[in-house]
């Protein structure tokens, strides 16, 4: 029987501890709160970066268009020799749309009404895009070699604006069998936003050299953007820390080997280093099952952190009953799904639902879920605190069967348990099989490219920075304390010396997130980051560069965007730095 | 009671016990020098009693209260626990029956944990209770230490440094242990709180039936708690003796020095002579040769002090050793050099003693 | 420790280190995808060029790859690598046909003039900056000096770079501020380039002419140009100072660029320090002295502020041949950052390992004179 089911009195007294408990960590949270609030530059970046983060992770519904998606023009009714124009801001010309009609009555492309429509393939997985336009009225009407014709040949259908209707001059007229041009402005559906006001719905930033919408381009960068950031930042931190730690906390010889390793990576400049490793990353396509442990090793460790993290802040005695308990664990696992869910899903540049399992088209899928299945039950077993307890091989299958609770499921809602969904999610997001061997990244595109190599470059500053922090903090005497009673090395690390080393490791990661945004841009503009025509803002402004004296917009508010972005984070950092620095702290 | 009868027999004994710290010398020598923080102790600890160890700051009673719990390895040597050598039994084993208290309340206690989690942490590693039943242990010893159950869930830098201090006497206890090292529990905390912590020490070791070692550099601290005083200097004993004896009849010049040295608040015998040694501690990287006293010493001969190190040898009463060539006698006093002498401070020449 | 010990211990340490550079090196070029000897002979790789011994017909593909020992092991070609770079044989590019060192040393005295000076205009700057803001803390020039060396950090310099160009050097149609301001003409610097182009012309495909010859740093060869050269210059380069105002005016913007972000930095490390140094006992023991605040703050609390500032100088050296990457582009410099990209967008990979060497040597040996200057300044340093 559970302890809920016994004394009222011993249920009262748990709650109130509960409160108690959480109280301590509010007041500790409202504190930070109010030495972060003390500075008003950290409170324009936090702005700044909440800002960011709902632009991207609500960009479709921000942004006017498709990033990629030629608002004056489609690719397969265009004329190849055709330049779309550089629209500048606010300009209606990003509304016009000029296209090719076949006046000849005998060619099957013929039609009497012609369908004004964009139909246009786009993205990184060439999904059509396809709207109707209508066609609001017309600006000129060109024969095929360049002679103004009159207007008023042409009329729009009045039961149908998307509908084009030709004169009678027009078709059979066999000096014009080659085609008229007709260029026209349309009324986009799809540029009716709810945040514009009426008459607004033109190009804001103008149009780039391709008639791609700058503002959404913009806008969607930011998703870019955000996802190198914060990926590159937290694997980073994540290798740094381990590597680190293992450095700061054994020494002798294996803290000198690293140390050295680390002042190799340090004589290089940064963002050759990256360069290069990009360039060698050129040729490869896909990332094979090695790396799986690259990715799950780490989260298992974060994950591990992250159980005697909580642990040690939140008291989790059974005396607390565990209906209140599971309350928390709800709270836990509601919370991390939630950011799970926005980091995989929303800043996941056309990450959607199908591409998670995208896994089923695979031959081998009935196999991969099998072994996923069974990779799950294992972990979760492993997960099991009871099953660490006593570590020895005598009556081990006895001990998984007890380590099965099932009148309790919300034990099961760890985060140790999470990391487990979150890595098998990973895998199966990434994983497709390709001959012979299983691939973990299929489409191993550039901008993966540019995160490995930021995260290849950008560990040993922090493996350097924990370590020093793991050095001060073994000194103490609190981790001889806890030696002196028997602790393990594990448990000394994971729950002494790191909790009390991560304030600055936390003030560095933000501000990285700001200079891995630097630096992939950096990459982009040199021409080894994001593919061309991606919406990625060192790209745009690479992009730009041709224009540079006509156009300068182009590169102007791709710019500001990392500007405000990358400060936002830098004053986000300073803040927090403010709030760990002990000197605040009275 | 077993425990009881028991009594008196010894319970550590400390054969020989060496710990030199190597220090990197130059990158060209090959020679390494150590710090001879222990330097070959004998002693021995009897079930039940409180030994106190008193020495100057870097004389090496903290190493040595390591060594003695194996929290660092021994250099040479051994520690015998029980009739078993430390380095024999299992570390888990000897951690529930060997604990220490260490000087600094405040940062002998995880910052980011709770109470509960603290004074719980050594049940936790050495599974010894879970759940329930831990919390049920750690509000038992709480409770032996004088503080609340609703504590528990209360941070270290809520409490005071005599509550801290009980904290982390707390902590020791909680596994029940039969050992308690004791170092400089007190020489953190006001006066008025040393009083309070001691006598709850005293307590706790008559309901317990605990084994002291209680290493500090006071020695009315000493006078209060122990039953038997080691003085250590250089990374040796010295002289020990019961606690009695040793206040009375020194008999080791060192020790003559500082117990001249304690404040006397009594106005009448304000006048007594105070002993000041010239210069400074020698390194114990390295140790003067024979007796390691002899450069400070007042009754230094050459020839013998110099050359030869005294054994502790046992003098005229139980119990009572000395490692001396010229230990005093009863009422013997040290020889008086006047104030000139003093002022130029002369390491090799005999000690001063002022007046 | 004796300094000369220290220094020693310092040397002793930097080889591991080169070695392990110069295998990385190593092997990211032969990471790289793409067959040196097939890039160096194009489209006439099976065009028979020799016949071996026996008879059999050689193509140029196979005659490079023997030329370039390439069938030899891995570790044997390393070996060779490694003996090579100690006799200053560094390889040929297989971009610009030339070996790698007179690649190297032609690039590398313009980044280093552009990265030094730039260094040499944030230093002061940032450290005077940082000094009013240390002393006028929380005042209006503190927030407002703060926001801008945040912000000047987080600007992407190949960016600052373009909107620099905009500003100062064009003419007002495409939105240069310098005309109404200064009566220039298509603004106050020039926008790209190291030269004015009317009297230098590229030599060599690669190495760009120069009146004189010389060190590389331009604005000292400028002096050494001999008269006879300048007579035969266009009328409007006829003297050493022109010379050397125009490189002067072509090195503004990009040193801008590249130290302003330096400069802000900087001023933040400054102000800490600072601060910090006047919170000590000393400090309020000079002022109790009754020492004038200026002296106080200069003399006592500075000296002492400035010396971790000196450990930051060999970063920022590496922060500056980083960010000279970005710089080159876009002012058309041919300095080491514009081989680099370019070696690394034609997969030249002789030339990636030499100008990643170099780089990394430039870096450790900056690191290196700047830790030494240290522990002459602080002696504590030694101790460690």
């Amino acid at each position: 029987m559970r302890d809920w089911d016994g004394g009222k009195g011993n249920r009262d007294e748990s709650l109130r501890r509960l409160r108690e408990a959480l109280s301590q960590s509010k007041s500790d949270l409202s504190r930070s709160w109010k030495i972060y609030r003390r500075s008003l530059l950290a409170m324009l970046g936090l702005f700044m970066v909440i800002s960011v983060s709902l632009v991207a992770i609500f960009a479709e519904d921000i942004a006017v268009e498709h990033p990629y998606r030629n608002l004056q023009d489609t690719e397969d009714k265009w004329s190849i020799d055709y330049e779309p124009r550089r629209a500048d801001p606010f300009s209606e010309e990003c509304d016009w749309h000029e296209q090719k009609i076949t006046t000849n009555p005998n060619s099957p492309l013929f039609s009497e009404i012609v369908v004004a429509e964009s139909d246009d393939k786009v993205g990184d997985d060439n999904r059509y895009y396809r709207d109707t336009l209508s066609v609001i009225q017309f600006i000129k009407l060109e024969d095929s070699l360049g002679y103004d014709l009159n207007l008023s040949l042409l009329s729009i259908d009045p039961s149908n604006s998307s509908l084009l209707v030709l004169s009678p001059e027009l078709y059979g007229n066999t000096s014009l069998y080659a085609g008229v041009w007709v260029t026209y402005e349309f009324d986009n559906e799809e540029m009716h936003h709810w945040w514009m006001p009426d008459g607004y719905d033109v190009c804001i930033f103008g149009t780039n050299d391709q008639g791609h919408d700058l503002f959404s381009k913009v806008v969607y960068g930011s998703r870019v953007s955000l996802k190198i950031g914060i990926t590159v930042a937290t694997l980073t931190v994540i290798i740094g820390t381990i590597v680190g730690s293992i450095s700061g906390y054994f020494g002798g010889r294996v803290d000198e080997v690293i140390m050295r390793i680390c002042d190799i990576f340090f004589a290089i400049p940064g963002l050759i280093l990256a360069m290069a490793f990009v360039a060698a990353m050129n040729q490869i396509t896909s990332l094979t099952i090695p790396l799986w442990l690259g990715i799950l090793f780490p989260i298992f460790v974060l994950a591990a952190f992250s159980n005697t993290y909580l642990n040690s802040t939140v008291p989790d005695d059974d005396q607390i009953s565990e209906q209140a308990m599971s309350l928390i664990m709800r709270y836990r696992g509601v919370l991390l799904a939630l950011v799970g869910f926005i980091f995989f899903v929303g800043w996941m540049p056309g990450a959607s639902w199908p591409d998670f399992f995208g896994i089923s088209e695979s031959r081998s899928w009935r196999a991969f879920a099998a072994l996923g299945i069974l990779t799950f039950l294992g972990a979760i077993i492993l997960a099991d605190r009871r099953f660490f307890l006593n570590t020895s091989f005598e009556g081990g299958l006895g001990r998984i069967k007890d380590s099965f609770d099932w009148t309790n499921p919300w034990r099961y809602l760890t985060f140790r348990t999470l990391a487990v969904f979150v890595s098998l999610a990973l895998l199966f997001s990434f994983s497709g099989s390709e001959g012979e061997e299983i691939v973990l990244i299929k489409d191993f595109d550039r901008l993966w490219k540019v995160q490995a190599a930021l995260i290849f470059t950008g560990w040993p500053g922090y493996a350097r920075l924990i370590r020093g922090q793991v050095l001060y903090v073994k000194e103490m005497t609190f981790v001889e304390a806890a030696r002196s009673v028997g602790a393990r090395p594990g448990r000394i690390m994971f729950r002494h010396i790191l909790p009390n080393a991560w304030a600055p490791l936390l003030v560095a990661f933000t501000l990285d997130i700001g200079g891995t945004i630097l630096s992939a841009s950096g990459l982009s503009f040199l021409g080894l980051g994001a593919d061309a025509y991606t919406a990625e803002w060192g790209l745009m402004i690479s992009e730009s560069r041709r224009y540079f004296l006509l156009s300068p917009h182009l590169m102007l508010y791709p710019g500001l965007a990392i500007a405000v972005t990358v400060l936002g984070f830098n004053l986000l950092g300073d803040g927090i730095r403010d709030v760990v620095d002990p000197k605040n702290r009275r | 009671m077993t425990e009881e009868s028991r009594d008196g027999e010894v319970l550590i004994e400390v054969k020989g016990m060496k710990k030199w710290f190597p220090i990197k010398g130059g990158m060209l020598s090959e020679v390494k020098i150590h710090v001879r923080a222990v330097d070959g102790v004998d002693l021995h600890i009897k079930r039940g009693e409180t030994l106190g160890i008193v020495g100057e700051s870097g004389c090496g009673k903290t190493t040595l209260g390591r060594v003695l719990l194996g929290l660092i390895p021994i250099t040479d040597g051994s520690v015998l626990y029980d009739g078993e050598d430390i380095r024999t039994i299992p570390d888990r084993e000897l951690r529930r029956r060997m604990q220490i208290v260490f000087q600094d309340p405040g940062g002998s206690m995880n910052p980011r944990m709770s109470v509960r989690s603290i004074v719980g942490e050594p049940l936790q590693v050495n599974r010894l209770a879970e759940g329930a039943e831990l919390t049920q242990k750690v509000a038992d010893v709480l409770d032996s230490v004088g503080l609340k159950r609703e504590h528990m869930n209360r941070f270290p830098h809520e409490f005071s440094g005599g509550q801290k201090q009980r904290l982390a006497l707390a902590r020791a206890l909680s596994l029940d242990p039969e050992f308690i090292l004791l170092d400089e529990p007190t020489s953190a905390l006001d006066v008025s709180v040393q009083a309070q912590v001691l006598n709850l020490l005293e307590e706790i070791q008559e309901k317990h039936g605990l084994t002291f070692v209680f290493i500090t550099h006071a020695l009315n601290v000493v006078n209060h708690i122990s039953d038997r005083v080691a003085v250590m200097y250089l990374g040796k004993i010295v002289e020990i003796a019961n606690t009695a004896d040793l206040f009375d009849k020194p008999a080791h010049p060192y020790t003559h020095a500082l117990m001249s040295a304690i404040p006397e608040p009594s106005l009448e015998k304000a006048s007594r002579e105070r002993i000041v040694l010239s210069g400074d501690v020698p390194s114990p990287a390295d140790p003067p040769s024979g007796c390691r006293f002899h450069t400070r010493c007042p009754i230094a001969e050459k020839g013998l002090c110099d050359v030869e190190d005294p054994p502790l040898e046992t003098i005229d009463f139980d119990d009572h050793a000395v490692a001396c060539h010229f230990p005093l006698g009863p009422g013997m006093r040290l020889p008086v050099v006047d104030d000139a002498q003093t002022q130029s401070g002369d390491d090799d020449g005999p000690a001063t003693v002022v007046l | 420790m004796k300094l000369h010990e220290f220094v020693v211990r310092r040397l002793l340490l930097l080889i591991p280190v080169m070695i392990g550079v110069a295998i990385f090196t190593f092997a990211i070029a032969h990471i790289i995808p793409g067959d040196p000897a097939a890039i160096q002979c194009g489209d006439k790789c099976g065009v028979i060029v020799d016949f071996t011994e026996d008879g059999e017909p050689i193509s140029a593909y196979e005659a490079n790859r023997i030329r370039l020992k390439m069938d030899d092991s891995v570790t044997v070609q390393f070996w060779r690598y490694i003996t090579d770079l100690a006799e200053g044989d560094w390889g040929e590019s297989l971009l610009y046909h030339r070996p790698v060192v007179d690649v190297v040393k032609d690039a590398a005295p313009i980044t280093l003039e552009m990265s030094f000076l730039a260094l040499f205009i944030a230093y002061p700057l940032g450290i005077i900056l940082g000094i009013i803001s240390a002393v006028r803390q929380d005042r209006m020039f503190d927030h407002v000096s703060r926001f801008f060396a945040i912000a000047f950090v987080s600007l992407p310099i190949f960016w600052f770079a373009m909107m620099l160009q905009l500003f100062l050097a064009t003419g007002t149609e495409h939105g240069g501020i310098c005309d109404p301001i200064f009566g220039t003409e298509g603004g106050c610097f020039p926008i790209y380039g190291r030269h004015d182009p009317s009297y230098t012309y590229p030599v060599d495909g690669y190495a760009w002419y120069y009146p004189a010859g010389g060190t590389g740093f331009h604005l000292v060869d400028s002096w050494f140009v001999t008269d006879e050269k300048l007579a035969t210059l266009p009328s409007e380069w006829g003297s050493n100072w022109l010379l050397f105002k125009d490189t002067l005016f072509h090195l503004a913007l990009p040193c801008a660029a590249l130290g302003i972000a330096s400069a802000g930095s900087l001023l933040r490390y400054m102000r800490a320090s600072l601060l910090e140094v006047l919170h000590e006992d000393y400090v309020r023991t000079a002022r109790a002295k009754g020492l004038s605040e200026f002296r106080v703050v200069i003399v006592h609390a500075c000296r002492n502020a400035l010396i971790p500032i000196v450990t930051i100088l060999g970063f920022s050296i590496g922060g500056a041949i980083g960010g000279a990457v970005l710089t080159e582009t876009v002012f058309a410099f041919n300095g080491m950052g514009r081989v680099a990209v370019t070696s690394i967008q034609y997969l030249d990979f002789v030339v990636i390992m030499g100008v990643t060497l170099i780089t990394s040597v430039i870096f450790l040996l900056s690191n290196l004179i700047v830790d030494i200057t240290y522990a002459i300044i602080d002696p504590r340093v030694r101790l460690e």
